[in-house]
């Protein structure tokens, strides 16, 4: 199935202000999505936490509880990452 | 876990020299099984009976992990392996080896006798802005380099550290590496420095067999 959409008309050189206003959105929601769900920031997230307590700068219980967060998330954005979350897929494509 | 006439998983420590024999660790492993030695021509995998699934992260597993090690390298030399390497059966386990042994082989050469140290420098919280960075880290580096054997820059996960880096060193060193490492400490005494080891040399020793992504035999 083909589909004309705010991509093709990009290509032609054609802009419409609302499909515009659509893709500056969808770029902004994209960009936080990789932020708040990227593995690796987590990871290093994780590790800062560790290395803050054992520099004496968080207690345990602090690390702890941090620690107990960052790993969720981070099994999120795996899971995420998985999943191909945040990609746009064409359903009625024929791919 | 074990099912009665069915061979369990062996999850894999690490690789030392071969000892001739079976050698016993005690029963020091995941679920309190015992870790004992195989043998594959001059090597021996540190391994013990395990359930055969994935391995999740945690800070209690990884330490036990990183303890079996240790405590192999109190007296081996060791090839560290990767956290939640397990195979389904010895000879699993054997093949993965032959298909290593090469690259085993060279890296035990490069790590024989020697141990990792690891240096961070990291920024009070109140310096966060200072603009000494690049000197401070010139400094350690020059020094630690002429007392190390290889050294190794890590990832610097945080804004506040200025270096993160690992050094091989020989074991008859150890000291005279650590009164360099002190004497920087002193230069440097605004900073917070962490100094920790010795470690299996993890990030001198990179070997991934039969691994479908990275976490293989490292």
């Amino acid at each position: 199935m083909f589909i004309i959409d705010d991509i093709l008309l990009r290509q032609m050189g054609i802009t419409i202000p609302g499909l515009d206003l659509i893709w500056t959105l969808e770029q902004i929601r994209g960009f936080a999505h990789r932020e708040m769900y990227n593995p690796e920031k987590i990871k290093n997230r994780i590790k800062e936490n560790r290395l803050l307590f054992e520099l004496g700068e968080m207690t345990i219980d602090e690390y702890e509880k941090n620690n107990a967060e960052l790993l969720q998330e981070l099994k999120l954005a795996e899971l995420g990452a998985e999943m191909n979350l945040g990609v746009r897929t064409d359903i009625l494509g024929a791919r | 876990m074990n099912t009665v006439g069915q061979e369990s998983g062996r999850y894999v420590y690490c690789m030392i020299k071969s000892q001739g024999e079976k050698k016993s660790f005690g029963n020091i492993g995941f679920a309190g099984e015992e870790v004992y030695t195989l043998e594959y021509r001059d090597f021996a995998p540190v391994v013990s009976n395990a359930a055969v699934k994935k391995y999740e992260v945690s800070d209690e597993d990884v330490e036990l992990h990183r303890r079996v090690e240790e405590q192999v390298m109190k007296e081996h030399s060791v090839l560290p392996v990767a956290y939640g390497m397990v195979f389904k059966n010895k000879k699993l386990l054997l093949f993965a080896m032959s298909a290593g042994y090469k690259a085993m082989k060279k890296a035990m050469n490069e790590v024989d006798n020697r141990v990792e140290l690891g240096v961070k420098v990291f920024l009070p919280k109140e310096a966060a802005a200072w603009d000494g960075k690049e000197k401070c880290k010139s400094d350690f580096m020059e020094a630690l380099k002429k007392k190390a054997v290889q050294s190794k820059e890590l990832k610097l996960f945080s804004d506040r550290l200025v270096l993160n880096t690992s050094f091989l060193v020989d074991k008859d060193k150890i000291d005279d590496f650590s009164g360099e490492v002190g004497q920087l400490g002193n230069k440097y005494a605004n900073l917070k420095l962490q100094y920790s080891g010795p470690w299996p040399p993890y990030n001198f020793v990179d070997i991934q067999i039969l691994s479908r992504r990275k976490g293989g035999f490292r």
